[in-house]
């Protein structure tokens, strides 16, 4: 993988849209799954803390 | 535990719980997007590191108590309000034990994409750099995606 694909694909940025996306598109049919991806996102906005 | 403390929220309508759950949700986005007067509102924490010397004592145990202490709460700095949200929305929501932990999984998922993100960029001090520029844009998404997902989920 070439510097300027690495830095996309490792983009702070990317986990935030991921489980963004999927708790989107499985709330009508997984809303589990949805839940799971909250969790998520709210454990990832925890990035900038120690 | 948070679902154990839901059932005393059952009673109490679907609509008005998952009302409830948005509404927070909002002031939560509002709070991180730094909109006045929601910007200022505090989140509980006890705002004290892990000291460092805990890992160099015995570091097995050391880093399962770092780990302990960070994960629960017991001392961290809590930098975002998503996390309040969802425990809140697990309080209310009443939705099973499933969900509660597919949700705290989720939750330990997201904790874990950081280090695992930095590592696989290969340059950890420019990563840093990326991640601190994008933090407000993490945080408020956080809480934004969720405040939609609870908006479909209680529909």
């Amino acid at each position: 993988m070439n510097d300027a694909a690495r830095r996309w694909a490792t983009d702070p940025l990317l986990p935030s849209l991921g489980f963004g996306c999927v708790a989107l598109v499985a709330a009508a049919s997984w809303p589990v799954l949805t839940w799971a991806m909250i969790g998520g996102l709210a454990g990832y906005s925890l990035s900038g803390s120690v | 535990m948070l679902w154990l403390f839901s059932g005393l929220f059952a009673p109490l309508p679907s609509d008005s719980r998952y009302g409830a759950i948005l509404a927070i949700a909002v002031v939560a986005v509002l709070r991180d997007a730094g909109v006045a007067p929601f910007a200022s509102i505090p989140l509980p924490q006890n705002r004290r590191q892990v000291p460092q010397d805990v890992l160099q004592r015995d570091l097995p145990r050391g880093a399962a108590r770092f780990g302990f202490e960070l994960g629960t709460g017991v001392r961290t700095f809590v930098s975002a309000t998503a996390p309040y949200v969802v425990a809140v929305a697990l309080l209310l929501a009443n939705e099973g034990p499933l969900v509660a932990l597919l949700t705290g999984l989720g939750f330990g998922l997201g904790r874990a994409a950081t280090p695992l993100l930095r590592y696989a960029s290969g340059a950890g001090e420019p990563w840093d750099e990326r991640l601190r520029t994008r933090l407000r844009a993490i945080t408020v998404s956080a809480s934004g995606l969720s405040a939609v997902a609870f908006l479909v989920l209680a529909g």
